[in-house]
């Protein structure tokens, strides 16, 4: 049934207009992104407000490795320069990782946008990243597919994967630990659940997914410069699909980015204007209405997510 | 004598100017049930903060069995067999009781068991079996009571740590916590409680440790403890007098 499903979605750039491949490709990297932050944010409830200098951590470096390194060599290339972006941002976050877990709530969300911040500013001031002047990725081209086409399939693989890894942790002990922390800290730490470990595992394994994602995302583009990538308003979205959807679930991410980007890109595409206008009043008036998500209006009912504060 | 389960030796927590803990020591025999009074702001809670390692001691060390533990992380002493009931109760208010219980069941003292069986264990021992599927957030004080004892012996430990399990709670409700504490006790599981209730403390303890301002006022058996003089000036003082 599923392997059905995916073979028809794996099917969906040659039956349709480029722009609506663009539309779905677009949607794949939202959920995956969405996906990759809420195993931290929304299964540990230690929400990111950062997680764009992994997309810019994992772009540039592996931009870097590729166009230095592996010249003449675009696919392979890529392929590892999905797992430079990974380590080198699983590196990246374990650094900061000991320090900045210590801080809750807000404070942590905070830290993460510092964190962030400083990235880009390296990136952009420190002549080797060429962050300021730009870094041309080489064009990858595999199986005669066009670009967008083979684009969208290799996010499809890339959400399917970054699915299955948050299910088989939402579903395994670890997942009952982080949820016991986001609902708890104190309690969870009394209840033997390795507080600690399971936050700093959780940090670096979103990290790297957001990383290898933020390396597609660059080949995607072609070409990156430090605002292409390190961009605030991806660590925004992410936390806005799972607002959307439902925060800590699986579909919330699918369900929220679906309806962000359709929104902004389908249906008020045109409006441009207007549209960031729009788009903030709509996502008011959700979240006011579904404060669990699309995904809590089906279990609970209109307003009624919060009733019990 | 064997060594006991929990020892407490010239224990002293400062906060600052204030001296929560001062200079306490006293003991808990393997698998008995020893109580902890005094009035409010005794150190009752600190007591528990510094053995579950929320706080390290300013002086003083901590035993638990032969293993010196003060300072230790409390995730550890958890998977040594350390649990404790808070006397906030907090639930995860989000998942349903059997949930709850669930993840005592999954983390909690290290070694092999079988997680089902573990959880509907305490549960059962515990009278929540009915209500298993309740979200614990629509839960009353009481079932709240309950569901932290039941947490905690789904994490399997040597020893418990319950503060304040009966507040707030009426007779009835009190009689059935103190029956789940015999229950946990004559299963080999040592006991520590913290108690407002006189009544429950005098029936179900083996040994009473008194703190009044953070020191060590008094130790001993019920008997012994509800006669003494400085007992009843500090802590029975106005039940005393009615
Ligand atoms: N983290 C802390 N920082 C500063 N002071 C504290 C801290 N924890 C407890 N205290 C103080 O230490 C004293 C003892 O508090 P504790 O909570 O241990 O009392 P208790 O015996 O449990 O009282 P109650 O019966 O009201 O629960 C109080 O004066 C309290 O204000
Ligand atoms: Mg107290």
């Amino acid at each position: 049934m599923s392997i059905v499903l995916l073979i028809v979605a794996a099917a969906v750039p040659f039956m349709v207009m480029p722009f609506y491949v663009r539309v779905g490709q677009l949607i794949l990297l939202s959920a995956a992104l969405g996906l990759a932050w809420t195993l931290l944010g929304g299964f540990a409830g230690y929400w990111s407000f950062g997680h764009a200098a992994f997309i810019g951590l994992g772009a540039f470096s592996a931009g870097l490795f590729e166009t230095e390194l592996m010249k003449g060599q675009p696919l392979l290339g890529f392929g590892l320069g999905l797992i430079v972006g990974g380590v080198v941002c699983a590196l990246a976050a374990a650094v900061v990782a000991w320090p900045i877990l210590r801080l809750r709530g807000i404070y942590f969300a905070v830290a993460m946008l510092g964190v962030s911040q400083v990235l880009a500013e390296l990136t952009n001031n420190v002549d080797v990243f060429k962050g300021s002047m730009g870094l041309v990725l080489p064009r990858i081209a595999a199986f005669g597919l066009r670009p967008e086409a083979l684009f969208y399939d290799v996010l499809l693989i890339a959400t399917v994967v970054v699915g299955c890894i948050a299910f088989a942790i939402k579903n395994g002990r670890i997942g009952a630990g982080l949820m016991a922390i986001r609902e708890d800290e104190d309690t969870a730490r009394m209840l033997g659940v390795p507080t600690e470990r399971y936050k700093i595992m959780m940090f670096i394994l979103s990290a790297a997914l957001t990383g290898a994602l933020g390396v597609i995302y660059a080949h995607s583009l072609g070409y990156i410069t430090t605002s292409s990538v390190y961009r605030t308003e991806f660590s925004l979205n992410m936390i806005v699909y799972n607002l959307l959807g439902g925060m800590g679930t699986l579909v919330g991410p699918f369900l929220g980015s679906a309806v962000m980007v359709i929104l902004t890109q389908v249906v008020l595409g045109r409006l441009l204007s207007i549209h960031m206008f729009i788009t903030g009043a709509l996502l008011v008036l959700l979240v006011l209405a579904a404060p669990k998500g699309i995904i809590g209006l089906f279990k609970g009912g209109l307003f009624g997510g919060r009733a019990k504060g | 004598m064997s060594t006991p389960i929990l020892r407490l030796e010239h224990v002293t927590k400062r906060f600052r100017g204030l001296v929560a803990t001062n200079d306490v020591s006293f003991a808990v025999p393997e698998g008995s049930i020893c109580s902890l009074i005094g009035p409010n702001g005794a150190g009752k809670s600190t007591i528990f903060n510094l053995v579950t390692g929320y706080l390290a001691p300013s002086e003083g060390h901590i035993f638990f069995g032969k293993t010196r533990i003060d300072g230790t992380p409390t995730t550890q002493l958890a998977r040594a067999g350390i649990a404790r009931c808070f006397q906030i109760a907090k639930p995860f208010a989000d998942l349903s009781v059997r949930e709850n219980v669930r993840i005592g069941a999954l983390f909690g003292r290290d070694g092999a068991r079988d997680i089902a069986a573990v959880t509907d264990d305490a549960l059962a021992l515990t009278g929540l079996s009915d209500l298993a599927g309740r979200p614990a957030g629509d839960m009353t004080v009481g079932y709240l009571r309950r569901l932290e004892l039941a947490r905690a012996i789904a994490a399997r430990p040597v020893l418990l740590l319950a503060d304040e399990p009966c507040a707030g709670l009426n007779a009835t409700e009190t009689e059935d916590i103190v029956t789940i504490l015999r229950l946990v006790r004559d299963r080999g599981v040592s006991v520590l409680l913290v108690e407002h209730d006189m009544q429950a403390v005098m029936r179900v303890s083996d040994q009473i440790f008194v703190l009044d301002a953070g020191a060590l006022i008094a130790a001993g058996p019920p008997e012994a403890i509800a006669g003494d003089p400085r007992v009843i000036a500090a802590y029975l003082g106005t039940e005393a007098v009615e």
